[in-house]
């Protein structure tokens, strides 16, 4: 069985694993969109404030709750899985490649909700929304693969629950920047091509890293 | 009593004459002796960059040849490292609150600094989270690689944004914006702390050996440990 058709095996297993947990659907996103409702009571309710920087917040949150989306306990595979995985010859790389995948469209799925709940409550002005069809995706991407990586590198690790932000929160900042740089050229109505080009490259670069180092991390598990 | 090293001696005489060298030198023109904290600020900058770049090629040293030599390499670099970006951020924000005004703002260069310092800080929470050491030097190797993504972002970030730190004053294209004596200095400090830095790490990669071995060690009798405890009669250990 050659690694696509062993990703795309793994993915489906992961998807159904989040449809029957829903962990992302009834934890994360419901929790995501009270942060934003919370965040006008902690800087004001000034109107023209809460339009400016809305979209900053909607990154913010998406950052920090995306960490929370790719360290679910539906992606930690451990133990006896890991091992059959092994006995069953899954290349480390297809693993990783179904985890990130499956993280990037439960993101990108928090990434709508919240973005939603955004323009409800924040009604950002953004001059060319058709772009965020592009940036939403880049970003949960990019996320994903850091979250997964970060996830591999700490599994097994009795305080990974905590590791895992630790490691992921640094390493997420030139998504973080690209993505918020692009939406803040949406509101400003300036060209995002160089902030869009920034995320890409950010996860290729990461999708690299995260396939050549599976196979090493692997060894290195538990 | 720990033995001195030459290459310990080297790393107090060079950093007595930086030193001295730093206070000889005439005063900037516009900041006066302020200006005196940069040759503290830009080597241990420098020794940062230099730190987790050494942390980079050892972590992928190790990753192909798997010799834990490189590993204590590669941790050792990252302590001595933080170290440096701490004193970077500390003596930064010590000339900015007379310059700028204000201890910390919200500066490109600033923050990803910072940002730096935190990644590195999760390498060595990593490490201490694992115990066994093969699975700790595989983990942290490939961490150690994936953080040095931060150190074109952190050198680059005045050049791409708009920034209050100024732009890189030696390391550009043209010539170092810097006149002589003052850029002597620098650089005499520079030097100074490369030296601080290759002592620290050759004592340090020598306490990690130590540590290792210690933590292989057979356990040793202690005092004591031959007298059991009392016991009743006919009542089972539990």
């Amino acid at each position: 069985m050659n690694i696509r058709r062993q990703t795309a095996i793994l993915l489906r297993r992961e998807l159904r694993s989040e449809l029957r947990a829903g962990e992302v659907s009834l934890v994360a996103i419901p929790f995501g969109a009270i942060a934003m409702l919370l965040v006008p009571m902690a800087v004001g309710t000034d109107t023209p404030l809460l339009v400016r920087i809305g979209p900053g917040i909607f990154w913010s949150v998406v950052l920090l709750f995306g960490v929370v989306v790719t360290q679910r306990q539906t992606a930690d595979v451990g133990g006896p899985q890991l091992d059959l995985l092994r006995l069953l010859g899954v290349d480390p790389a297809a693993r990783f490649a179904a985890t990130a995948l499956a993280g990037a469209a439960l993101l990108l799925a928090f990434e709508l909700v919240v973005g939603l709940v955004t323009v409800v409550l924040y009604d950002p002005a953004l001059d060319d929304p058709i772009w965020l069809a592009a940036i939403l995706p880049a970003a949960a991407f990019g996320l994903a693969v850091v979250g997964t990586l970060a996830g591999n590198i700490a599994a097994g690790v009795g305080t990974r629950v905590t590791l895992a932000p630790l490691l992921v929160a640094p390493l997420a900042i030139p998504i973080l920047l690209g993505a918020a740089q692009a939406t803040e050229g949406l509101r400003l109505g300036e060209s995002i091509l160089a902030w869009l080009l920034l995320l890409v490259i950010t996860d290729l670069v990461l999708a690299a890293a995260g396939v050549l180092t599976a196979r090493p991390l692997e060894e290195a598990a538990p | 009593m720990t033995r001195l090293r030459p290459l310990d001696l080297a790393a107090v005489g060079t950093l007595l004459t930086a030193l001295a060298t730093g206070l000889v030198v005439p005063p900037d023109a516009v900041q006066g002796d302020l200006q005196r904290i940069m040759y503290v600020h830009v080597p241990s900058a420098w020794l940062a960059y230099l730190s987790f770049g050494i942390t980079l090629v050892a972590s992928l040293t190790y990753l192909a040849r798997r010799s834990m030599r490189w590993d204590r390499m590669a941790a050792a670099s990252v302590e001595i490292g933080l170290v440096f970006t701490g004193l970077a951020l500390a003596t930064g924000m010590i000339w900015g609150k007379p310059v700028w005004g204000v201890w910390w703002t919200w500066d490109a260069r600033l923050v990803l600094t910072a940002v730096m310092f935190f990644t590195y800080l999760g390498y060595l929470a990593l490490r201490r989270g694992i115990d066994d050491p093969a699975r700790r030097a595989g983990r942290s190797a490939v961490y150690g690689a994936i953080a040095v993504i931060q150190i074109p972002i952190v050198h680059f970030s005045v050049v791409w944004w708009r920034s209050l730190h100024q732009p890189p004053t030696v390391l550009r294209p043209d010539e170092p914006q810097m006149d002589a004596p003052l850029l002597f200095a620098l650089l005499m400090a520079v030097f100074a702390f490369t030296v601080v830095y290759a002592a620290l790490m050759r004592r340090r990669m020598d306490l990690e050996v130590l540590e290792q071995v210690r933590a292989t060690e057979i356990e040793q009798p202690v005092a004591g440990a031959a007298v059991a405890p009392p016991r009743l009669g006919g009542v089972a250990d539990v």
